[in-house]
Formats: C-alpha cells, sequence, structure tokens
C-alpha cells in the first residue's frame, strides 16, 4: 500500500485531552454469569481530533459510546473514571453526575448520532418537531436555536425549509442522516459521538457523509468519536485509530501507522482480510476463529486463540500495554515481532488450488447454451392509488428496465449498485421468483413463465424450480427460527429425492455439514437456528440452497450481514462449494471490493446496475482498471480504500441523491448525475455498446462509441451544479 | 483454512469423493434414540416449561382437575336422584353431601360431576371448531393476498364476522333440536358457528407479514407445496396466539353454554351448570339465604375452570418460543450459551395483537 499525505493536515498527537477514560468497564449480570462488555478500557480523546474506533460486531465498541454519555442501558452497569474536561472550569467525572448534570452533559456537551436514522425520528412527527423538542428539554430558547439549526442544515447541504417542514419518510435515508447529525448539533456540543453513522446507507452517501463530516468538524469545533465496523472507511477522517478487540482496545495509534505499520496481530489480519479494489486478492485472508463470548473471554490474550503467534505467554498473562511509540500503545507481547511474522503482502500459498480451476475466462464460453438468459427484461410495480385518484395514471416503479444478460454453466456474476436500483429485483426475476411484466427469462432455452403456466410442456416446472435456488442477505431470518438445522436442511431432500429414507437424509445433512466446516456435525444438527452464529446460519442457508442440487444459485448480498472478517472466509466457501457442486452463482451485493473479490476469483463478471438498467457489465479487471461508463467510475471513487491518498480527486458526479424511480429521467437515466452529461443524453438513451479491443465487456454509454453524435453534442453539466463534497 | 480440512476429512483414503451428494449412509439411528428424542421435544421440554410458571402450574392444575373430574368422576360418583336426601342441606355439614343439596333433595357435588363431562365436551369440539375453522381459512387467505382465493375466503370471514352470533345460535338452536339433544359435541360446534370470524381476520393480517420472511421466499424456491409452507413454516410462528384463542374459544363455549341453558332456550336430557342455575332461579334461590349454596356451586365452578383455561393458555405461549424451548430441552440445551431468561417477550410478530 502506498502512503501519501492527505490532503487535510493529520494532526499531530498534542496533550489536551477532552475525555479520559480510565478504568472503565461495562459488565450485564446474566443467569450464566457476568458478562463483561467493555473490559478495563483507557483512552484519551484528544481536543478536537477525530478518532476512529473500529470493531467487529459484539466487540463492545457500542457499549463504549453508552458509556461516554452514561447512557448504558439497565441492567448493565458502567464503572471506572470517564472525566470531561472543559476548556474552562473543574474537569467533571461522568460517571457520577446526578440528573441534572447528566442531562446537561447528554446533548448539549457530548451529543451522539445513532446507527440507523430511520427508527431515530419519530414517524408521525415532522423534523421541526424533534428540533423543538430537543430545545424545549434542555431549556433553549427556541427562536434562536431553529435559527442555528437551519444553519447547520444548511451546511450539510440540504434545504432548511423544505427539511424542517418534511415527515421523516420524506426524506431519503441520505437527508434522514445528515438531519440527524444537525440534530445532534443544535445544541452545539463539543463532542460528537457516532455510532455506526452510515452503515445503513449506499457507498455514494457514506462517501459524501464522510466528507462533511471532515467540514462540520473544522466548521463547528468539535471532537468527533467515530464508530464503525468498516475500518476503510475512518481511514479517510480518522486522526487516530483504536481498535476493539473482546471488549479492550488491542491498539490505538495515527492513523497512518495504524494503516501501514500495525502493530497487533489482529489488526493485521484484520486489514489483511479486509476485500478492497488495490490489493492483490491472494493476499486477502480470513481471521480464523470467531470473537469470543463476553462471558467467556479467553485468559490471558484474549485474541491468543485465533493468533498465530499465540506462545504461553499470550495464554497466560493479559498483555500490557506496551509502547512503540509515545503515541501508539499496543497491547501484544510479540508487537515487535508481529510485523515481520505476519507480512501484509506475500502470501501465496493456500488458496492457490482454489482458483487455479475456475479462472478460465467466459470468454469462450459465448458458444455454450447459457443456463438462464434475461432478455429484455422489465418489472414494473404499479403503486397504489387511492380513490380519488381514478382518474389519474398510477404511478409505476420501473424496478427493472430492459436487461438482457446470459448465465452459463459454472459461471459468476456479480451485479452491483446502489439501494433501490432493482438489483434484488433483478436477481430474483432471475432465479424465477419475481415475474417479469415484460421480456423473456429462460432456463436452457425454455420461457420459465411459459413453463410454469403450462404453454412450454418442454420441461417440468419442478425441475426450473429445483435448478433455481436463492440465498438470502440475512441469515437470521433466512432460516425458519422455529424449526431445527436438521428439520430445514431435510425438507429439500424430502421434497426432491423421496428414495432417501431418514438415516440417509440425515447422513447427507451431517456431511454436507462437515464439509462446511461445522464439527463436530452431530452437535449442529439439533440446534435451533438462534443459537447459531451468524456465519453459521448462513453456511446452513448456503448448504440448504446447495442441497436441491441447482444449476444456478442467487446469492443477495450473502456476507453483507457478517463480520469484517468472516466475508472473506464466507466468500471463500461459496466458490469452493461452487467448484464441489457445479453451479452457477448470481451474486447481488452494493460492495464493490466483495464484487471484485469474487468475481476475480471465480473468473465471473461484473454487472453494475442504475435504475434498473444494467449500465456495464465486464470482467472485474475491466470493470475496476478501465471503467467505462461515468456510473462505474463514480462507484469506484466512492469505494473506500485502506491507503491515504486517492481523496483528492474531484467526486465524479454531480448530485448525490438518486433520482426517483418512479419518475426516472428520460434519455439516459443517469444524465442528472453524470459529469460528462450532453444534450443528447436527456433525449436519447443508449444502447449497450461493445467496449473496443476488449472482449465480454459492454457498458451503456454513448462515449464508449468513437464516433458517435454525442461528441458534438452540447455539455449540459454546469458548475453551480457539482456535488456539495470536496 | 477450515473447510479445507474438513473437506479433506470426509473423503475416505480410496478415492476421492467428488460430490457430498455421494456419501453412503453410516449413520444410523436407532429406534430408542428416536423415542426419546421425539419424548425430550414433546414431552419433557413443554413440561418443563410449563413448570417453572406458577401461572401455568396454577391453570394445570384446576384444568386437570376438572379433567379428572370429567372422565373419572361419573365411574366413582353415583348420579343424584330427587329426594335423594333432605332439602337444602347447606354445604360441608353432612359429608354425604358434600356440597349440600337443592330443594328436591338431590346432591349438588353428584350434579356437578355429572355435567362436568358434558360441559368439557362442549368446550373442547367448540375450542377447536373455532380454532381450526378460524386458523385455516386466515392463513390461507394471508398467504394468498391479492389472489380470487384470498376474496372469497375473507368475503365469507367478514360475514361471520358481522352475523349477530348469540340470537343465530338461539334460533339454530330451537331449530336443530333434534341434532342436539344429548349431543354435547354438536352442541359444542353450534355456540361457536359465528366465533371464527375475528380469528380468522387476525390470522390473515398476521400472515400478511409473516410471509414476507426470507425463509418462506426461501422454501417457494425450493418448491414445497403451499400447504407445507403455511402449516409447517409459518404456522408455528402464530401458534403463542393460536393456543390463546384456543382457551378463551373453551371459555366463550362454556359462558354461552350456561347462558342459553339458563334461559331455557337449548334443550337438555341432564342437569347442567347452567340448568342448575336455571333451577336455583325458578326456585327464587337468590332470595332465601338458605338455597344461597345451590346458584354459588355451579357458579365457582365455572369461574374455577375459566381461571384454569385462562392461566392455562397464558403460560402455553412460551411453549412455542424456540429459546425458551432449546433451553429445556436435553438434546440442545447444553450447547444454548444465551443468557435470557424465561421472561423474555415471545416472538415478535405477536408483538402486534
Amino acid at each position: 500500500m502506498t502512503v501519501s499525505e492527505s490532503d487535510h493536515q493529520r494532526r499531530p498527537a498534542h496533550h489536551d485531552p477532552i475525555l479520559q477514560i480510565r478504568n472503565t468497564s461495562v459488565t450485564f449480570d446474566m443467569d450464566r454469569g457476568e458478562s463483561r462488555v467493555l473490559d478495563d478500557v483507557e483512552l484519551d480523546i484528544q481536543r478536537n481530533e477525530i478518532l476512529g474506533i473500529v470493531g467487529e460486531s459484539g466487540s463492545g465498541k457500542s457499549m463504549l459510546a453508552s458509556a461516554l454519555l452514561d447512557a448504558v442501558v439497565d441492567p448493565g452497569v458502567a464503572y471506572g473514571d470517564i472525566t470531561y474536561r472543559p476548556t474552562d472550569g473543574e474537569p467533571v467525572d461522568v460517571l457520577d453526575l446526578d440528573k441534572q448534570g447528566l442531562k446537561e452533559l447528554r446533548w448539549e456537551t457530548i451529543s451522539m448520532v445513532f446507527q440507523g436514522a430511520m427508527s431515530s425520528f419519530n414517524p408521525v412527527r415532522k423534523i421541526r418537531t424533534h428540533f423543538v423538542e430537543t430545545l424545549d428539554a434542555h431549556d433553549y430558547d427556541i427562536d434562536e436555536g431553529m435559527e442555528r439549526a437551519e444553519g447547520i442544515l444548511e451546511d450539510l447541504y440540504l434545504e432548511p425549509d423544505r427539511v424542517l417542514d418534511s415527515y421523516p419518510h420524506e426524506l431519503s435515508g441520505g437527508m434522514k442522516q445528515r438531519a440527524l447529525i444537525a440534530l445532534s448539533l443544535v445544541l452545539e456540543p463539543e463532542v460528537l459521538v457516532m455510532d455506526e453513522p452510515t452503515a445503513a446507507l449506499d457507498l455514494l452517501m457514506q462517501r459524501s457523509i464522510i466528507s462533511l463530516i471532515r467540514e462540520i468538524k473544522a466548521e463547528y469545533d468539535l471532537t468527533i468519536v467515530f464508530i464503525t465496523h468498516d475500518l476503510p472507511l475512518v481511514a479517510d477522517i480518522a486522526d487516530r485509530i483504536g481498535v476493539l478487540y473482546a471488549f479492550e482496545f488491542v491498539e490505538l495509534g495515527p492513523t497512518d501507522e495504524i494503516l501501514e505499520d500495525a502493530a497487533h496481530p489482529y489488526t493485521r489480519l484484520l486489514l489483511k482480510s479486509t476485500p478492497n479494489l488495490e490489493a492483490p486478492i491472494e493476499t486477502m485472508q480470513p481471521v480464523e476463529g470467531s470473537a469470543p463470548d463476553p462471558v467467556n473471554v479467553p485468559s490471558g490474550c484474549s485474541f491468543h486463540p485465533r493468533c498465530p503467534l499465540a506462545d504461553d505467554q499470550c495464554r497466560h498473562e493479559d498483555p500490557r500495554a506496551y509502547e512503540v511509540n509515545a503515541n501508539h500503545p499496543v497491547h501484544c507481547h510479540h508487537w515487535s515481532t508481529a510485523r515481520e511474522e505476519i507480512s501484509m503482502t506475500d502470501d501465496y500459498d493456500v488458496s492457490s488450488v482454489l482458483q487455479s480451476t475456475a479462472v478460465d475466462t467466459r470468454a469462450q464460453s459465448e458458444e455454450i447454451d447459457p443456463v438462464v438468459s434475461l432478455e429484455d427484461v422489465e418489472v414494473h410495480f404499479e403503486t397504489e392509488q387511492s380513490f380519488f385518484d381514478m382518474f389519474s395514471d398510477s404511478d409505476v416503479v420501473e424496478a427493472v428496465n430492459g436487461v438482457s444478460v446470459d448465465i452459463y454453466e459454472k459461471d459468476v456474476v456479480v451485479l452491483v449498485g446502489e439501494s433501490g436500483c432493482g438489483k434484488t429485483t433483478l436477481g430474483k426475476t432471475a432465479v424465477g421468483l419475481q415475474e417479469p411484466t415484460g421480456g423473456s427469462v429462460q432456463f436452457r432455452g425454455h420461457d420459465i413463465w411459459d413453463v410454469q403456466t403450462g404453454t412450454d410442456t418442454g420441461i417440468e416446472w419442478g425441475e426450473i424450480r429445483r435448478s433455481l435456488q436463492i440465498v438470502h442477505q440475512d441469515p437470521g431470518s433466512a432460516l425458519n427460527p422455529h424449526r431445527r438445522v436438521k428439520t430445514s436442511l431435510e425438507a429439500p431432500l424430502k421434497r426432491w429425492n423421496k428414495d432417501l429414507d431418514g438415516n440417509d437424509r440425515t447422513q447427507r445433512v451431517l456431511s454436507l455439514l462437515e464439509h462446511v466446516g461445522m464439527t463436530p456435525p452431530n452437535d449442529y444438527i439439533e440446534r435451533y437456528p438462534h443459537q447459531l452464529s451468524g456465519g453459521e446460519q448462513q453456511r446452513v442457508a448456503l448448504i440448504r440452497a446447495m442441497l436441491m442440487n441447482p444449476d444456478l444459485i442467487m446469492a443477495d448480498e450473502p456476507v453483507s450481514a457478517l463480520d469484517v472478517s468472516l466475508r472473506v472466509e464466507m466468500m471463500d466457501l461459496m466458490i469452493q462449494l461452487q467448484d464441489t457442486f457445479d453451479t452457477s452463482y448470481l451474486f447481488v451485493s452494493h460492495d464493490l471490493s466483495n464484487a471484485r473479490y469474487i468475481a476475480e476469483k471465480t473468473g465471473g463478471r461484473i454487472g453494475v446496475v442504475y435504475l434498473g438498467q444494467l449500465v456495464e457489465i465486464g470482467t472485474p479487471e475491466q470493470i475496476i482498471h478501465n471503467p467505462q461508463h461515468p456510473y462505474t467510475k463514480a462507484l469506484c471513487w466512492a469505494t473506500p480504500e485502506l491507503g491515504v491518498e486517492k481523496n483528492t480527486e474531484e467526486a465524479p458526479i454531480r448530485t448525490i441523491d438518486i433520482p426517483d424511480p418512479t419518475d426516472p429521467p428520460s434519455g439516459c437515466r443517469y444524465h442528472t448525475r453524470c459529469p460528462n452529461a450532453r444534450e443528447i443524453c436527456r433525449t436519447q438513451s443508449p444502447e449497450s455498446f461493445d467496449v473496443p479491443d476488449e472482449t465480454a465487456h459492454d457498458a451503456a454509454c454513448f462515449r464508449v462509441d468513437d464516433d458517435h453524435d454525442y461528441w458534438t453534442s452540447k455539455s449540459i453539466t454546469r458548475a453551480e451544479e457539482t456535488v456539495f463534497d470536496d | 483454512m477450515t473447510h479445507d480440512e474438513s473437506s479433506d476429512s470426509i473423503e475416505p483414503d480410496g478415492g476421492a469423493i467428488s460430490s457430498p451428494f455421494e456419501v453412503v449412509s453410516e449413520y444410523e439411528e436407532t429406534r430408542s434414540e428416536r423415542y426419546r428424542k421425539l419424548y425430550d421435544a414433546y414431552v419433557y421440554a413443554p413440561l418443563s416449561i410449563i413448570l417453572r410458571d406458577w401461572r401455568a402450574r396454577i391453570g394445570l392444575t384446576i384444568v386437570l382437575g376438572f379433567l379428572a373430574l370429567g372422565i373419572i368422576g361419573p365411574l366413582v360418583v353415583e348420579p343424584t336422584r330427587v329426594t335423594e336426601g333432605p332439602a337444602l342441606v347447606g354445604p360441608f355439614e353432612n359429608w354425604e353431601y358434600v356440597l349440600g343439596t337443592d330443594a328436591q333433595g338431590r346432591d349438588l357435588f353428584a350434579q356437578v360431576v355429572h355435567s362436568t363431562d358434558t360441559i368439557l365436551k362442549m368446550v373442547t369440539s367448540g375450542a377447536l371448531f373455532t380454532v381450526i375453522i378460524g386458523t385455516t381459512i386466515g392463513s390461507i387467505a394471508g398467504y394468498k393476498s391479492d389472489t380470487p382465493i384470498d376474496t372469497a375466503l375473507s368475503s365469507i370471514t367478514d360475514v361471520f364476522i358481522n352475523l349477530p352470533g348469540f340470537p343465530l345460535v338461539m334460533v339454530l338452536g330451537l331449530l336443530l333440536e333434534d341434532h342436539i339433544l344429548g349431543n354435547p359435541y354438536a352442541v359444542g360446534v353450534l355456540l361457536s358457528i359465528a366465533a371464527w370470524g375475528g380469528l380468522a381476520r387476525a390470522i390473515r393480517s398476521q400472515m400478511l407479514t409473516l410471509r414476507q420472511e426470507s425463509f418462506v421466499e426461501a422454501s417457494q424456491a425450493m418448491g414445497l407445496s403451499t400447504p407445507t409452507i403455511v402449516f409447517k413454516e409459518i404456522l408455528p410462528h402464530l401458534m403463542p396466539y393460536v393456543v390463546i384463542n384456543l382457551t378463551s374459544a373453551g371459555r366463550r363455549v362454556i359462558f354461552e353454554a350456561v347462558a342459553l341453558y339458563y334461559l331455557g332456550i337449548l334443550p337438555f336430557e341432564k342437569l347442567n351448570w347452567g340448568t342448575m342455575l336455571q333451577l336455583a332461579y325458578q326456585a327464587r334461590a337468590h332470595a332465601r339465604p338458605g338455597a344461597l349454596h345451590w346458584f354459588l356451586v355451579p357458579m365457582v365452578a365455572i369461574v374455577l375452570i375459566s381461571i384454569g383455561l385462562t392461566l392455562l393458555g397464558q403460560s402455553l405461549d412460551r411453549v412455542f418460543n424456540p429459546r425458551v424451548r432449546a433451553r429445556h430441552e436435553k438434546t440442545t440445551a447444553d450447547i444454548d450459551e444465551s443468557g435470557e431468561t424465561d421472561e423474555e417477550p415471545t416472538n415478535e410478530p405477536m408483538g402486534g395483537i
């Protein structure tokens, strides 16, 4: 990875802590013992810094946020010292404050932006009410406060009047999140704690909110604590990064040092397991094992069961804070050797077997018949009309519009796009779970909906149903919580392999469980889904689809619900199962780096979806290193990278918000956001062009064609239309 | 990597197995093992869940008591007849007539015992009828929403919701006198004829949300049949609600039966709680302090069984919560590491009702 100084000055560490956290723990009393969800944490938060806190889910990072506001929910108890040091006046111990003191501290001094703006606003009240109530509850002058609120909203590139008079559902996710940031700033706090503020947002929106945070920090003189599970995300903005593992900090240091030269094995492994666009995929390795249970944290160093460097000392002795340098403590006995032992670049050993089999590109498969072939597929949803609208046309959401794509035997196609762009609908249409309103979906030459209605009798509907399977995004709801692993997994066998008796079925389920690494399988087979971890649930869901022996599996964001350190492992498993079962995959993902990992490892293709249209398709190489469509370029730009450079470029996009899908723009649907849009894009919709000199790479943009009328058309981009960020 | 090792481990040392589908069965579940698991899942776990809760312990005791009274009682206690004992003996005065006698010298305890089985039969048939019809129609309508099937089923449901239930039952009771005389099962069904509409409606609306869940879509993708999806995959999520309705339907049958017998609208052969009340009323027992127990005995019986059913119904919902179940089953209990207590709310979709 390369280093270069970024555009904003990374603040040298100085000693003026605004919050000092000493020996702070949070415990929950549970039936089976005391659960320590924050373990003896020490941390100084410096005035006016952006501190990134990174940890997997269940590492205690949200607890830390709650403890800062002394807002740990019952029956949790926080103890230790959290000292707030105002610029003038006496230091205050946050955990000792009385009710009135807490009220003054929360929101007025330290405020918080929660995860999921959707649920932070009351859906039946206008945004203005939320601001007024906040001001009122803290006895602030309301007129003055609202004036300030309008100013903040403007700084966040929102129209104050429009936003304040809206109900929450009338705002997009990104606008809501910005409004929430404004709400947390209205009482002029000094510290802003943000708990996964962008987790529910799209890539492009995430990117712009991140840059906004930098702006408001300067403008309002804030100290920001940014909590996330996504290391690359904070890499851009944080001055320092703290890594939480098993309820304590394992490492804390300046961003550059953490990214380039981390000293703790966990940080190094985490960095390696994070898929990104630049690093060769061979270097991406999963972190083995899973995070410990809060009641039963391993003795000694809590990371030792997963650590390749662990020795006797690690098993018995809890590592104290060793100092890499004055600003960089690390809790590892072997920090000095970790950097050499766990190399960040050369690791070409294990997985070469996995990929070599599949890396013949699809170029030659053109002659073979596709398994599933979509031709000009359209899926339009009509929105409901009220009685009084009976004379007007109903609104139609064009979820999928004119998409054609072929999927071959043992093929992998990854669909990438923002949420609401229709990629999931397209995926479900491809596996026959959504009936298209136009065009055709063919399975081995038979239109599947003709087969279903009985007009095409060349193939059985059951055969199609068996061959096209789905793996859902959230493994928690993909498995029936009332059914044991065994019952869930036997269902497909009972339906499709009637000649098997109970013992054969069980045997098959057992061997598959073992095959995906859930050992001992006898232990797992009687469990209910809630007794499995997220990764295990996803494996069971995957096996269930595999037991049908399908020809195509549509995997709807199969790893986005998993912890970062488990994603690579899960994707490797899926690739390995593809080899065993000879299936094709249609992946759906919003994350370009995951898409690249899968597609590059299997020799598949990436398809970029925008507002129901497939705007570009090609090999990962082509999509990432030679993107043709401006939207693909924007997606590549927005994908967070572990490096520190890159953000100096201007955003290759004009507006952040996606147009209303019920009223898509005319002509090229991307022209409203495209930095290269010209007059012709407004009126004509571009066909899919073959990219010259490249096989299997198509893009739906006039710019691909060198002598198109586009080049003589007038530009419609104006200076004042450029986006708000960077 | 973990899965590399495991893929090796299932390969026998001879030829490599290319697909896990070719695995031969070496797993043999013995009969006793299977019975043990069935016992664990269907007897041991529910009982141990129920018995942890005082409401359930009381409810279960009361209901089992009435069951014993209805099944064993008639074999042990002889039916009473007129002038068996002195008239209007007070309760607990004479051990031969523990609960006293009525104005014609009939033993009230024997009357209670011999009417319990009738009442229990009515309750069983009425409650099962309500719940089975309501759940079936509601869940199919909900699963097939926006289809003609849903329109038809919902319209039928609406008709039954809007029927004035009690007057209808009164009229039908008079019309079908021959069929229901001496047939408590028929009385139970008759009393519930218009009672399932509300349940069907509620189940349908729950179904509308549940059918959006991913596991339902996965089942559809597997090509499972609609009855399997509706009744095996989705319905278990509604069981807590269904069970509460089952017990309250039972209570409603008792109340309606008693009321109709009291009013003298339903024909009867044998004495039961309702007719006991009617006879007491006609004998102006409410105005005679010495005859008050004639009223009280059937009333206490009614209140007691009603309380028993309510308590049992309330606590049974936890039996259907997989998290609670898993903690109580021997097969799975040791791996369950979640620390929640039994008092957590049952499954989410029930929150609305």
